[in-house]
């Protein structure tokens, strides 16, 4: 008999023959700020994207960029396309929470988990295209080395929308944590719908090599990466918590295959 | 006395002492807003500090009367707003609507204000590619003009929703959440409107 406040559930959980791994889903939580610990101080730092080189360098600069910082890059960027699998199981993670909101097999923890998964997609051939752009630095041409930079950015930018979905997949089923203390809070659900609106601004980046909107601009790079980066910890710390949480709950009601 | 903490959740008021408008959340999504468009704000100022001439010759093409007008028509709706939020509180839920309503129409007439600026500045052959300060204009501009045209719609919503009489003096979060955002909305273009239109680059 369920005697938690999730009736429908509890009932399912109770006769599932196998054994909740807390573990495992707590450890595929921390995954997330390894990713952008991985990203921040790889792909940031050592590969000197922190702030871009400038969209409107000409094919001789961009190949003597890659160039000069032609073995930082090779480093920073080899590691971080294989860490960007982080992002997924970190999405994993955070949909087996959304679950104990929405049900099992909840179409928008199905659509956060795409989501998580698909992001690292452009992400991984991004880096992989910028690698390819180091490591044959002294064979191609300034030109070739322009159009693999640019290439590299409008993929990692304008696939956005993937990021986008599984942001608002999360921020809204979160909101309907119908709990008394919710396991997101309200300020990082809403940092969520802050980082979903600021994303759009990158759609521009095609069209601009200078200014605010450019992708090394204030608003289509500190703005939209910095609000992502700020919302992957936030949210991963109360996804960490929730875990705890949620084995506390399945202990009290009893439930031990949950 | 009651209060609203949660939609369908009535609490006394000795309970809860004060509460923000809404839900907590949405000041965190306005607080962010907020600081975004002011680090926006001061990339401006620094950009026009490495070329106040352009920017100083630029700022004199813009048309002030119209950006005037603009300060005018969203104060006006943020007051007709804010009307339709007290009209809520006092449970006078006839009246809500047509407050509501003047919040959308307002809104649409900053929209075609906004519409008419834009079309006299391509008109002339001004577009952002044209230098750095147009490129700003547009930007800030056209930023603001989407935050106008989200919360026109949020408005509109609430306005076929009360003419429902979905809301009352209990029944409130949702207005109030759509409200404070379009104060923010009127917030940010007092700041814009004397950042780009009146205030000298050097």
């Amino acid at each position: 008999m369920a005697i938690h406040a999730e009736p429908a559930i509890s009932t399912v959980r109770n006769v599932s023959p196998f054994r909740t791994d807390y573990t495992t889903w707590k450890v595929l939580a921390w995954t997330g700020p390894v990713f952008l610990f991985a990203v921040f101080v790889l792909w940031g730092i050592v590969a000197h994207n922190m702030p871009p080189f400038p969209p409107s360098a000409t094919p001789e600069e961009v190949k003597a960029h890659f160039h000069d910082f032609r073995l930082p890059l090779l480093i920073a960027l080899s590691i971080c396309v294989t860490m960007t699998a982080f992002y997924m199981s970190w999405s994993v993670a955070v949909a087996r929470v959304m679950e104990r909101v929405e049900g099992p097999g909840g179409l928008l923890s199905k659509l956060e988990m795409m989501g998580g998964t698909i992001t690292c997609a452009p992400v991984m051939v991004t880096l992989a295209i910028w690698l390819t752009a180091a490591h044959e630095v002294n064979n191609l041409t300034p030109g070739i080395m322009h159009m693999l930079y640019w290439m590299g950015w409008l993929l990692f930018d304008l696939a956005y929308f993937v990021t986008s979905l599984q942001i608002a997949a999360i921020s809204i089923v979160f909101m309907r944590d119908t709990r008394a203390k919710k396991l997101v809070p309200e300020p990082v659900i809403w940092w969520g719908w802050v980082t979903f609106a600021s994303f759009f601004a990158v759609s521009a980046i095609p069209f601009v090599t200078t200014g605010p909107l450019a992708f090394n601009g204030v608003i289509s790079f500190w703005i939209a990466f910095f609000t992502w980066f700020f919302w992957i910890p936030s949210l991963s710390y109360f996804i960490i918590k929730a875990v705890d949480r949620i084995k506390a709950e399945d202990e009290a009601a009893g439930r031990v295959d949950a | 006395m009651s209060t609203l903490s949660r939609p369908g959740t009535v609490t006394t008021s000795r309970a809860v002492p004060r509460r923000l408008p809404g839900v907590d959340g949405v000041w965190v999504a306005i607080g962010a807003d907020a600081v975004i468009f002011a680090i926006l704000f001061g990339s401006f100022m620094q950009a026009r500090l490495h070329n106040p001439a352009v920017f100083e010759a630029s700022r004199h093409t813009l048309n002030s009367s119209l950006g005037g007008i603009d300060t005018l028509i969203l104060l006006t709706s943020s007051w007709s707003v804010a009307l339709g939020i007290q009209a809520l509180k006092r449970d006078l839920v006839d009246r809500a609507p047509r407050y509501l309503l003047g919040g959308v129409l307002t809104g649409l007439m900053f929209m075609v204000s906004k519409s008419i600026e834009y079309f006299e500045k391509f008109t002339q052959g001004i577009a952002p590619a044209t230098n750095d300060f147009y490129m700003w204009y547009f930007t800030l501009t056209g930023i603001h003009l989407l935050h106008v045209v989200f919360g026109t719609s949020l408005l509109s919503y609430l306005w076929i929703r009360s003419r429902r009489r979905a809301y009352s003096s209990l029944q409130r979060v949702v207005p109030e959440c759509v409200a404070s955002y379009w104060h923010l909305v009127d917030l940010l273009w007092v700041v814009i409107f004397p950042l780009l239109y009146l205030q000298k680059a050097a």
